[in-house]
């Protein structure tokens, strides 16, 4: 772990760093205010020993602008001063600081409250993983794994406020496994999930790294598709529906043979600049899709009047 | 008993002190000493200039700086006499902060002539 050592005092400096180093810890030294907050942009530094006088901005003020920070991790500091007087040592906890200690200082108290910092450290990094595992859980689909329904619509609206900005499409694929109650009734739901697990599998085979795969209900999937417009959504249903059907699916009774039909839209369909609009028509062309015999891919925009009609649906 | 008096009874360094902060390293508090003699030296000119300019900020902050140096090789009659300086640069003295600055060179010079006789690892 590194630690940083503010101090303007270069012998004070010098017998920190070495009793620091010798406990293992790397070191960034600055000699001032400035130097201290220019190397606490560094995110992997997380441990601080600000000197409270330094020339210029001085520790007080560096403590108030790290815990005024919002996206950086936190960081742990050790406020040093020759001040002991109580108030002194409130005003420099106050301004941030996590502990206080004067000068001289002792070294094997500061070792201890080095690994308090480290703790503590330690600690919140563990959390933050934590965080994120469950943040992920929260966002994705337990069967397939693909992001659930909250999190892809979440996509699709940053998606499309990214294609006004750059002034580029974005196309949606709604896929709907055929007659997947069938399988579910005949196989039982165990096998339904198997399938559907393969489905998926097929599908992400398929697409862009900066294509988004979501699981929008049962048995319906839907593929985001950046800088897609009208021109190649069709061939990509096509080649997503052709993954899916080509072959049977290998489950642990059986083999299944599935098929998918598609809906697709994308956001050059006049009416289609929010997320809802544009998933409701997708779902249109998904279901005059199914409609049509299933196993094919219709696409909203090749048929102007469906698209007006599930607009104003 | 005046304050030169109580001067005169301390040793210019306290050893053990010293060395149970850096953990016993003689020749690291070798290095540490260097380094205070050369910044003193840098000090000392900042410290003419300021009394000079009757620039008691500079004096305070001075002999702050000084005192905490001095503090950390556990030089304590130096610690003693920068203190007086910061204190003479706080409340604008200007008679008495010359007196320290004076009293400051005359104490390095003691340091330097007690560590000629006494140096770190002689002790250990």
């Amino acid at each position: 772990m590194k630690i940083l050592i503010a101090e303007d005092d270069l012998i004070s400096s010098r017998i920190l760093q070495k009793n620091i180093e010798n406990w293992g810890y790397e070191t960034v030294l600055a000699r001032s205010g400035e130097g201290a907050w220019q190397a606490l942009q560094d995110e992997d530094l997380r441990l601080a020993i600000l000197d409270w006088m330094m020339p210029g901005m001085d520790g007080i003020e560096v403590c108030r602008k790290i815990r005024r920070r919002k996206k950086y991790k936190y960081t742990y500091i050790i406020l040093l001063s020759a001040k002991d007087r109580k108030q002194d040592i409130i005003a420099g906890l106050s301004s941030g600081a996590d502990d206080y200690m004067t000068k001289p200082v002792n070294f094997l108290e500061l070792r201890a409250r080095l690994q308090t910092g480290k703790r503590i450290i330690d600690l919140e990094d563990k959390l933050l993983v934590i965080q994120n595992q469950l943040k992920d859980i929260a966002s994705r689909d337990s069967l397939t794994k693909i992001w659930n329904r909250s999190e892809i619509s979440k996509f699709l609206n940053e998606e499309l406020e990214r294609g006004q900005r750059e002034k580029k499409p974005t196309g949606v694929v709604l896929l709907d496994v055929d007659h997947f109650k069938k399988i579910n009734d005949f196989y039982g739901h165990s096998i339904g999930d198997q399938a559907l697990l393969q489905v998926v599998s097929r599908l992400k085979r398929k697409i862009r790294k900066s294509d988004k795969i979501g699981r929008y209900g049962g048995d319906e999937i839907i593929i985001i598709l950046p800088n897609c417009g009208l021109t190649e959504i069709k061939r990509i249903g096509d080649r997503l529906r052709l993954a899916v059907g080509k072959r049977g699916l290998k489950t642990e009774l059986d083999s299944v043979q599935v098929t998918v039909s598609a809906g697709c839209a994308t956001s050059e369909l006049p009416g289609t600049a929010s997320t809802d609009k544009l998933i409701r028509v997708a779902d249109g062309a998904l279901l005059k899709a199914k409609g049509q015999g299933r196993n094919c891919v219709v696409v909203a925009g090749q048929d102007r009047q469906m698209a007006r009609e599930q607009i104003n649906v | 008993m005046s304050d030169s008096a109580n001067l005169d009874k301390l040793r210019p360094i306290d050893f053990c002190d010293v060395l149970d902060r850096i953990g016993g390293d003689t020749s690291f508090l070798k290095e540490l000493l260097n380094i205070y003699f050369q910044e003193y030296a840098e000090k000392k000119r900042l410290l003419e200039q300021a009394i000079t300019r009757e620039d008691f900020t500079q004096v305070c902050e001075l002999g702050h700086s000084l005192k905490g140096a001095s503090a950390n090789l556990s030089l304590v009659r130096l610690q003693k006499v920068a203190f007086a300086l910061e204190t003479a640069g706080r409340e604008r003295q200007l008679q008495l902060a010359q007196e320290a600055a004076r009293s400051l060179d005359t104490e390095v010079q003691t340091l330097k002539a007690f560590l000629e006789g006494n140096p770190p690892g002689k002790f250990v």
